[in-house]
C-alpha cells in the first residue's frame, strides 16, 4: 500500500476556516434581513404615496367646497333670519285676537232687562294669550240679582265652545237704590260687575302648595 | 466544533450589527413612515365629514333659496300695506277716513308710544289711542269687524266702551291699537 501524503492540508484548512467565517455568515444574514426590510419599507412607501394622493384629492375637493359652503352659510343665515321674521310677521297677523266676534256674542247674550253701562276689555301681556273683559251694568226685574246671574252664566256658556277656558265671575253684585220702569211696571234694580276671562291658549296649571313635613 | 476566541468576537459583532440594524430600521425608517401614514389616514377621515357638511350646507342653502321668493313676496305684501312717510302724518287720517266710510265721525287718533320689537326686523310697533265720542254699539262692532279684516297690521289691544250719559243709545269708545310701520 502506497503512502499518501497530503502536502496541501494547511491550505485546505485555511480555506475551510474562511468558508465558515462567522463574520461573513453574519453579513450574509444581515444582508438578507436588510433586503427583506427594504422590500417591506418600499411597500409601505407605495401605500404612503396612495394615501398622499387620496389626501391631496380630498383636500382639493374640500378647498373647492369650503369657500362656497362659507358663502352659503352666510346666505343661509340671512335667509333664515328673513324667514323667521316673516314667520313672526305672519304669526302676528294670523294670531291676532279678533274682537268683533266677542262684541257680537256679548250683544246677543245681553237681555233687554240689562243695561251695560261700561265694557272694558284688554289683552294682558302676561304670557298667556287671553282676553280680560269687564262688564259693568244694571239689571232690572222682579229679581234683578237673578237677571244678573243669568247674564253671567250665559256669557260663560256662549264663549265656552270658542275658547280653551272661560271664567265668568262677579266682581260686585249689589241691590240698586233706584227703581226703573220696565214693561210699564216699576221694578227694582241691581248693579253688577262681571269679570270675564277668555283664554285663547291653555293657561298654565297653578302650582299646588306642597304640604310641609313636620 | 469548538469556536475560537476570534470567532466568538465575530459572532458578537454580528449580533450587535443585527440589533443596530433592526433598531435603526424601526426607529428611523419604518416608525416615522407609519406615523405619517396614521396622520394622513386621520386627515383623510377628518376631511370626509367636513366635505359632507359643506355639501349639505350648500344643498340646504339651495333649498332656502327656493323658499326665498315666497318670503320676499310676503314682505313685499306687508310693505305694500304701509304707506310711505311718517306714520303720524298718515295713520290718524287713515283711521278717520276708515270710520267715516262707516258713518262714524269725529274720530280722533293720537300716538301713545312707539317701540321696536326684535321679532319684527325692519319694522317698529306704534301704539295709538283712537277716541270715538259717539257711536252706536252695532255700528261700532261692525266697524271693528271691518277694521280687523281690512287692516291686518293693526291689532286692538284694549277697548273701553261707556254708555253715553245723555243719550243711552250711543256709546263713547276708546280703542288702543298697535300697528307695524317701516323702520
Amino acid at each position: 500500500m502506497a503512502l499518501h501524503l497530503n502536502l496541501f492540508h494547511e491550505i485546505q484548512k485555511t480555506k475551510a476556516l474562511k468558508r465558515r467565517d462567522p463574520l461573513k455568515i453574519s453579513f450574509y444574514g444581515l444582508a438578507a434581513i436588510a433586503i427583506a426590510f427594504a422590500g417591506y419599507y418600499f411597500l409601505q412607501l407605495l401605500q404612503m404615496r396612495t394615501l398622499v394622493e387620496e389626501l391631496d384629492k380630498k383636500k382639493a375637493d374640500y378647498d373647492k367646497l369650503a369657500p362656497i359652503a362659507k358663502t352659503s352659510k352666510k346666505r343661509d343665515d340671512d335667509l333664515a333670519l328673513k324667514v323667521k321674521a316673516t314667520d313672526d310677521l305672519i304669526q302676528r297677523i294670523e294670531g291676532r285676537f279678533y274682537w268683533a266676534p266677542v262684541l257680537e256674542k256679548i250683544m246677543t247674550v245681553v237681555p233687554r232687562d240689562v243695561q251695560v253701562i261700561r265694557l272694558s276689555a284688554d289683552l294682558p301681556n302676561d304670557g298667556v294669550q287671553r282676553c280680560a273683559v269687564s262688564i259693568d251694568g244694571l239689571s232690572a226685574g222682579s229679581d234683578p240679582r237673578k237677571v244678573a246671574e243669568q247674564l253671567r252664566t250665559a256669557l260663560a256658556d256662549t264663549f265656552k265652545p270658542k275658547f280653551k277656558k272661560v271664567t265668568s265671575t262677579f266682581r260686585t253684585l249689589e241691590d240698586g237704590t233706584e227703581m226703573v220702569v220696565l214693561d210699564g211696571k216699576q221694578v227694582p234694580t241691581a248693579t253688577f260687575a262681571i269679570a270675564l276671562q277668555l283664554y285663547v291658549t291653555d293657561p298654565t296649571p297653578e302650582k299646588t302648595p306642597t304640604r310641609l313635613r313636620r | 466544533m469548538k469556536l475560537g476566541k476570534e470567532e466568538i468576537q465575530k459572532i458578537v459583532l454580528g449580533v450587535l450589527l443585527l440589533f443596530g440594524m433592526v433598531y435603526s430600521y424601526f426607529n428611523l425608517l419604518l416608525g416615522p413612515l407609519v406615523a405619517r401614514q396614521d396622520a394622513y389616514g386621520k386627515s383623510i377621515k377628518g376631511l370626509g365629514p367636513l366635505t359632507a357638511t359643506a355639501k349639505s350646507q350648500i344643498e340646504k342653502t339651495k333649498q332656502m333659496e327656493k323658499e326665498a321668493p315666497t318670503v320676499a313676496m310676503t314682505v313685499y305684501q306687508v310693505n305694500a300695506m304701509i304707506p310711505a312717510g311718517s306714520p303720524v302724518a298718515w295713520f290718524p287720517t287713515r283711521v278717520a277716513d276708515f270710520f267715516k266710510r262707516r258713518g262714524i265721525d269725529k274720530v280722533t287718533t293720537r300716538l301713545n308710544s312707539e317701540s321696536i320689537d326684535k321679532r319684527y326686523a325692519g319694522y317698529r310697533k306704534m301704539t295709538w289711542a283712537i277716541d270715538v265720542p259717539r257711536v252706536g254699539f252695532v255700528q261700532f262692532a261692525s266697524a271693528v269687524a271691518a277694521l280687523e279684516n281690512e287692516e291686518p297690521l293693526i291689532e286692538i289691544t284694549n277697548m273701553q266702551i261707556e254708555a253715553g250719559r245723555e243719550d243711552v243709545e250711543t256709546q263713547h269708545v276708546l280703542l288702543t291699537v298697535n300697528n307695524l310701520v317701516k323702520q
